[in-house]
């Protein structure tokens, strides 16, 4: 058996163990049969196979059904989730060691299917079921100590750059399906909302609980101009043109110690004298 | 000199896998128990509630990685920054050992996650050995080779499972995890005698020991870690020890998963068995 027959059996199997295409390697009739004994107990090669299949499919449409409550529920259950699932799964197979990740490519591929890229509940449902999975384990990062904050002068903070908290997610929707996912996880069964143009943050607290908040859109903005790496005075430029210089100049401070608060600010950082 | 002394393998007594639902309760009351093995991979994550589980874990107890993607028998290269990570993990709990299955997992980067089974001939044989070496190489911490439950068996083998093992074993320096659960579910499947394959392993490269419960489909067994030890993998177990001598055992509980005071339970019944086996200080090791 050399190095070559060595892939073309694995090949053939993964092909017909995930519903693959082939790659460039067709199966041909009769080839598992070949390769593949019967058992002594009077199973044949395809219900050998069928073992793993089945452990496939139900150990990866198990994992997306626990990623994905609210899209589940936005679909209209479980049976329209798995049909669409399992088309995933077949575009889609998964790559790379990481089960967590295997829903990585969901939101994006429900957007281009047919049968749901019209329907905005189920994309914003994906959407922040999956920045919740983001949530649950991207790396750490400590709080700004609050003593770091009083200590930077008023006129600085224009031009000061904030890191914010690896977790946190910053979604825009036309649904507040946050609301939706919370009432699922305490194991009600939500109405469909109407449309409502909604910000959500989406982070995890240094117990690692997982939460979703509602942010004005001025907030939002603010923050999504921070993740962008814009200083502080330019988000908030930003976020004026967005909204109202009032709206944002009265709410930012306020607004600011609650974000510190939540433990989103992990650094804050004056511009060096090269700036 | 033998393997396990050779490379100062520890007998860490009888140990349980950690699992979420037991987290609290062993971080909470740190209940009386030889050791825990870790999933690899669910500690690969920068940061979130698994890395603290496993600071907390680590300074009460020892915690040995027990990975299910390494990949040694796949036609695809080893991943390196899988490696990359398992070093890290290795390094971290300053595990003696660290351990994955004789199998292969995926092909052209598309991820079964699943332990599937590969022909046993001279040609794979020779595959795994070089992916060994370069596993514990890379990793720098003898890999413990562990028998995986399968299904399926290939006409291009020309070994039995246990002499590949074992050479691998031997060629590779590498230990062996003996799941003598897998070995049960393994000779029903295939029809082979469990007894053969347990005294067919080097007893100095057992570096530990695995029970589980598995589930009866009719034609075949299904290693799915959901209930008791059976009374015949007991039985293999009391044959393990008696080769082996004191090794490192562990029970593996994964679904339908009990409380831990049933977990307790099957790990004092494993302490039993090293007792009435290995008698004195051997058996009780990891009652405390």
């Amino acid at each position: 058996m050399t190095a070559r027959d060595l892939r073309h059996l694995q090949s053939m199997l993964a092909q017909l163990i995930a519903g693959q295409q082939p790659r460039g390697e067709p199966t041909r009739e009769g080839e598992l049969e070949r390769l593949v004994k019967p058992s002594a107990r009077g199973m044949d090669p395809q219900a050998r196979l069928a073992v793993y299949r089945e452990q496939f499919w139900t150990r990866h449409l198990e994992n997306l059904r626990d990623d994905f409550p609210t899209l589940i529920w936005a679909m209209g259950g479980s049976a329209p989730f798995r049909a669409f699932a399992t088309e995933y799964l077949i575009a889609r197979p998964p790559r790379g060691w990481d089960l967590q990740r295997l829903g990585d490519r969901l939101p994006e591929h429900l957007a281009a299917t047919p049968r749901w890229n019209s329907d905005r509940l189920a994309k914003d449902a994906a959407r922040l079921d999956w920045a919740f999975m983001e949530a649950f384990d991207c790396a750490d990062a400590a709080p700004v100590d609050p003593t770091v904050l009083a200590s930077i002068p008023e006129d600085v903070w224009p031009s000061a750059t904030v890191t914010l908290h690896p977790s946190l997610r910053l979604l825009e929707m036309d649904h507040p399906v946050h609301l939706a996912r919370s009432e699922l996880s305490e194991g009600r069964t939500p109405e469909r909302p109407p449309m409502l143009r909604t910000f959500v943050a989406v982070w995890r607290d240094r117990s690692c609980t997982r939460h979703a908040c509602p942010l004005e859109p001025a907030a939002f903005a603010i923050l999504a101009g921070l993740n962008a790496g814009l200083g502080l005075g330019v988000a908030c430029e930003s976020a004026m043109r967005r909204t109202s210089r009032e709206s944002v100049e009265t709410s930012v401070g306020a607004w600011f110690q609650d974000w510190s608060a939540r433990g989103w600010i992990s650094a804050v950082t004056p511009p060096s004298h090269d700036d | 000199m033998d393997y396990r002394a050779r490379l100062r393998i520890p007998d860490l007594g009888v140990g349980v896998g950690f699992r979420g639902p037991h987290a609290s309760t062993i971080l909470r009351a740190r209940p009386a128990m030889g050791w825990f093995e870790i999933i690899s991979e669910n500690f690969f994550a920068e940061g979130g509630i698994q890395p603290a589980h496993l600071e907390s874990l680590r300074s009460t107890y020892g915690v040995v990685p027990h990975g299910v993607s390494l990949s040694i028998g796949g036609a695809d290269p080893l991943d390196e920054g899988y490696l990359a990570r398992l070093r890290t993990l290795v390094r971290r709990l300053d595990a003696p050992w660290f351990s994955d299955h004789l199998c292969w997992t995926g092909f052209g980067g598309v991820d079964l996650h699943d332990l599937l089974p590969m022909p046993y001939n001279r040609e794979t044989l020779d595959h795994v050995v070089e992916r060994v070496k370069r596993a514990q190489g890379t990793v720098g911490a003898p890999l413990a080779l562990e028998n995986a439950s399968s299904y399926m068996e290939f006409r291009q083998s020309s070994l039995p499972e246990h002499s590949f093992l074992a050479e691998v074993a031997e060629r590779a320096d590498c230990g062996i995890l003996l799941d003598v659960n897998n070995v049960f579910v393994s000779a029903y499947n295939h029809g082979f005698d469990a007894r053969t394959y347990v005294d067919g392993i080097p007893p100095d490269r057992v570096v530990q020991i695995h029970l589980a419960g598995h589930e009866d489909k009719g034609p075949y067994l299904l290693d799915t870690h959901s209930d008791h030890v059976r009374e015949e993998v007991w039985e293999l177990y009391r044959r393990a020890l008696r080769r082996c001598g004191a090794v490192s055992t562990l029970i593996e509980w994964d679904t339908n998963i009990p409380t831990w005071e049933t977990l307790e339970a099957e790990a004092a019944l494993a302490r039993s068995v090293r007792q009435e086996v290995l008698g004195g200080d051997m058996g009780s090791r990891g009652a405390v």
